[in-house]
């Protein structure tokens, strides 16, 4: 219009605005592992067992069944996307891979990896829904919910699929040096998304095109193939997760994993990564994750109503949000 | 300062007429930091006169319309619109004295029927406070038919062409029977063609009696439809003219004033044109529908090329275009001697083709991100040791671009979106040359920056020209083609209308021919015509 805009910023303010800005990503974190030292504290004292070796292995056991897929989930998240179907993908490869094992006759190491091939393809093909067709990501993965629930439930007649006898699934179900192996794929899985999100280009490419997917595009980053990936990748978390899951029950079950999503992505949000896309941390997810896991045990161990534990979990993922949402908008870029 | 009360008070054709003025400002300033916007402006519209409002950008126009339309208020003076002075009641006040205002941008919902929009806000009822649709439909077909247009109303506005869209946006701003109607640039978005429609109806609607605002810079349309011009520059009104008695270079002259020759004389580029040298990039009648119809152009090594058109002639979507954002209708593309019909942003970028986009912050940074990761975003290949990035060689190649470019930061770490606008754009150039590329194609890229570092984008976009990449410098503002470009080519209707090089480089004669208006009396439609 008529003149043209000062956008003059004097480097003291750009500094003042840069430390703002990482005093809060570091309040988000601390202030979640504070949360998690109270909840140690309070359960501790209050709830009989909790800190017995047993209980706490079982918080990992526990942790893993939503750490692995959250791990996925948070550069989904990051790059501006939704998957919300990891529940039924996880009951899905359950199933598959006792099918496979059993009455199709793969055998098990077949049985395993097409499991998690046909996962990936499942993730695959929402994440080519959303990258080439425009798709709203949560409504792709909504037909994608509800497919494979029924799917998976269709396949085992809504029954438990009993898993053969074998060696592996006896590893998967136990523990390496004391700790559960689900929760040594879970780190093990944590470290690689770790280095992938804040080392490697592919991960960078995450983060740039959550930020600003036209810049991205501007700047010759392959952003159709890099979002289909990340739902393939979604998907294989969910198939292993699916296998390490009918090991540790000794069946495939089409009803299990309800509202595992719910989980997942309230870890991701409570770990601060902001639904908007472009930024977020896979260590903050771990905390998330680890935060969810504590209260989900401790309503149980506190003898509280099941269905109040639901309401009780609403409700703070709604509080963690918001006081995500307010920590946000104080530090909103000024630009 | 005193108001100027000597300064004659610009008369339309409708005083003659002997009616009062529908709209009077009086030694009206408005003042905005650090400038003076509007200088004691004496202004009055006539009913039934259509009066163009001339300017350069930052004339002092949008300034003029916003007092007009009450959004502003005057610091001094006095506004009135038909006898009564606004108070600083805001638009409301104003549009109840019977103002309406067409912006330039439409706030059209895409998505509603034509009728819903044309009651936007206002929608009929009857019984129960329910919406009268049938009422609705022929108010707003009769209110259309009266400015010449049919279509169905129960189309969505999205679904009809541009012209149409603005023939709505007028219509509505009829619907309240105002006494002035101001347009701001309502044919920049349309395509020559479709210009008509809008002209047609524009007077129309002044044979009933209503005056008529008219912001456009587009000569010959002014010339048809306007009684009188009234000029700005530098935030005051140098004169109104009658549009048919002027002459096209008088209206341009009087637009520009002395203060053209001045900065024309200035620290303009003085290295030899570069048309020796090899081409690098030639396009040859690419077509970019609406706005472009056939441009072909070549640029050659180490050379700025400017392109300058008015708003609205289709530069933006020709860069973006060759950048391979947008697949043209037709055309040839040759980049470093390979010919192409069809290519995207990777294929552009792979050939060594940069682009920096006109909406830096939607388009071109990433604003979380840090300057370096920002920086070597479009080549990562190079900071990397294994297959991980090496966070000290992403750093490394970032602070080298950063001291070249002068991009002032504490740290390369710092999230880009808390520069400047300035250093945000100097990044976003750093990008490509930390690629490696060897054109350079900017969009508007001194938009929304400090003087100062206008400057330096200036200075840096010189020293990468000596250094031998090859520079399409895309810009809406006149005066700074001047002190960059080697060659300047003009796009109006549609095409490649006049080149400039060297001397020849002018504020005046790239403005006079982007204005040209078919008499070609202005239009230095040849190689080497100055002004």
């Amino acid at each position: 219009m008529s003149s043209t805009a000062q956008t003059q910023t004097t480097p003291a303010e750009v500094q003042r605005h840069v430390r703002r800005l990482s005093l809060s990503r570091g309040v988000n974190e601390l202030g979640l592992l504070a949360a998690i030292i109270v909840l140690y504290i309070v359960l501790g004292a209050k709830a009989g067992g909790f800190l017995t070796s047993g209980n706490q292995l079982g918080i990992l056991r526990d942790a893993a069944q939503i750490g692995i897929a959250a791990w996925g989930m948070t550069l989904v998240i990051i790059a501006g996307d939704i998957d919300i179907s990891i529940g039924p993908a996880v009951a899905f490869g359950s199933v598959m891979v006792a099918k496979g094992a059993t009455s199709w006759g793969l055998g098990v190491p077949l049985a395993v990896i097409v499991t998690l091939l046909i996962g990936a393809a499942i993730g695959a093909f929402a994440g080519y829904l959303r990258a080439r067709f425009n798709v709203p990501s949560f409504i792709a993965t909504l037909g994608v919910y509800s497919a494979l629930r029924g799917l998976a439930q269709f396949i085992s007649n809504a029954l438990p699929v009993p898993l053969p006898d074998s060696g592996f699934f006896d590893f998967l179900a136990g523990s390496v040096a004391g700790v559960p192996t689900p929760a040594v794929v879970m780190i093990l899985l944590l470290v690689v998304f770790l280095v992938i999100a804040l080392k490697t280009p592919y991960g960078r490419a995450v983060y740039a095109l959550g930020g600003n997917p036209r810049a991205a595009e501007l700047a010759g980053i392959p952003v159709k193939r890099i979002r289909i990936s990340l739902f393939a990748v979604n998907g294989l978390l969910a198939a292993i997760t699916g296998v390490l899951l009918a090991a540790r029950l000794g069946s495939g079950n089409g009803g299990s994993a309800m509202g595992l999503e719910f989980d997942v992505i309230a870890a991701v949000v409570i770990g601060g990564t902001a639904l908007a896309g472009g930024s977020g941390s896979i260590l903050a997810t771990a905390l998330g994750v680890i935060f969810i896991t504590l209260i989900g045990n401790g309503l149980v161990l506190l003898g509280v109503n099941q269905f109040l534990q639901d309401v009780v979990r609403g409700v703070i993922i709604v509080l963690a949000v918001l006081v995500n949402v307010l920590l946000g908008r104080r530090n909103r870029l000024t630009s | 300062m005193a108001s100027n009360n000597d300064r004659p008070v610009a008369r339309g054709a409708g005083s003659e007429r002997g009616s009062d003025p529908v709209a009077r400002t009086r030694g009206a300033v408005r003042r905005y930091p650090g400038v003076l916007a509007l200088d004691h402006v004496d202004f009055e519209v006539h009913p039934g006169e259509v009066r163009a409002l001339l300017g350069k950008n930052g004339a002092g126009k949008s300034t003029l319309i916003r007092l007009l339309s009450g959004v502003e208020k005057a610091d001094e003076g006095t506004v009135e619109i038909a006898g009564t002075a606004l108070t600083g009641g805001g638009s409301r006040e104003a549009s109840q004295l019977g103002v309406a205002t067409v912006y330039q941008e439409l706030s059209l919902i895409p998505q509603l029927s034509v009728a819903e929009n044309y009651h936007l806000g206002a929608l009929p009822t009857g019984r129960g406070g329910l919406v009268r649709t049938a009422h609705m439909k022929d108010a707003a077909d009769a209110a259309l038919a009266e400015l010449g247009v049919r279509v169905d109303p129960g189309t969505p506005v999205g679904a009809l062409p541009v012209a149409e869209q603005q023939m709505v946006e007028i219509a509505r701003a009829l619907r309240g029977s105002p006494k002035l109607l101001i347009l701001d640039e309502p044919t920049s978005s349309l395509a020559a063609a479709a210009v008509d429609v809008v002209l047609q109806a524009v007077t129309r609607i002044a044979a009933t009696g209503v005056a008529i605002i008219y912001v456009s810079h587009r000569l010959n349309e002014i010339r048809q439809i306007a009684d009188t011009a009234s000029v700005m520059r530098d935030g005051r009104l140098v004169e109104t003219v009658g549009t048919k008695g002027a002459s096209s270079d008088d209206i341009v002259s009087l637009m520009l004033g002395d203060a053209a020759s001045a900065t024309e004389a200035t620290a303009r580029r003085t290295s030899a044109p570069a048309t020796d040298r090899p081409v690098v990039l030639s396009v040859r009648e690419l077509a970019v529908p609406p706005k472009v119809r056939e441009a072909t152009f070549d640029l050659h090594e180490g050379e700025i090329l400017g392109i300058a058109g008015v708003l609205g002639s289709g530069r933006s979507e020709l860069l973006r275009s060759i950048a391979g954002l947008q697949p043209p209708a037709s055309g040839t593309l040759t980049v470093f001697g390979e010919r192409l019909r069809r290519w995207s942003v990777r294929d552009m970028i792979r050939r060594g083709v940069g682009f920096t986009p006109e909406e830096r912050k939607t388009d071109g940074i990433v604003p979380l991100l840090g300057v370096d990761e920002n920086i070597v975003l479009a080549d990562r290949s190079s900071v990397r040791r294994g297959p991980l990035l090496s966070g000290r060689r992403q750093r490394a190649a970032a602070a080298k671009l950063v001291s070249a470019l002068s991009v002032r930061t504490p740290d390369v770490g710092v999230p880009v979106g808390a520069l400047s606008g300035g250093n945000q754009q100097k990044a976003v150039i750093a990008r490509w040359l930390h690629r490696g590329s060897r054109i350079l194609l900017l969009d508007e890229p001194t938009r929304g920056v400090d003087v100062q570092a206008k400057a330096q984008i200036y200075e840096l976009v010189r020293k990468l020209a000596d250094d031998g990449v090859s520079i399409v410098f895309v810009s809406n503002e006149l005066e700074e083609l001047p002190l960059v470009c080697s060659r300047v080519v003009v796009l109006r209707d549609g095409a490649i209308a006049a080149e400039l090089t060297g001397a020849d480089i002018t504020e005046s004669a790239i403005f006079a021919a982007t204005l040209a208006d078919g008499t070609g009396s202005a239009a230095a439609s040849t190689t080497g015509e100055s002004q």
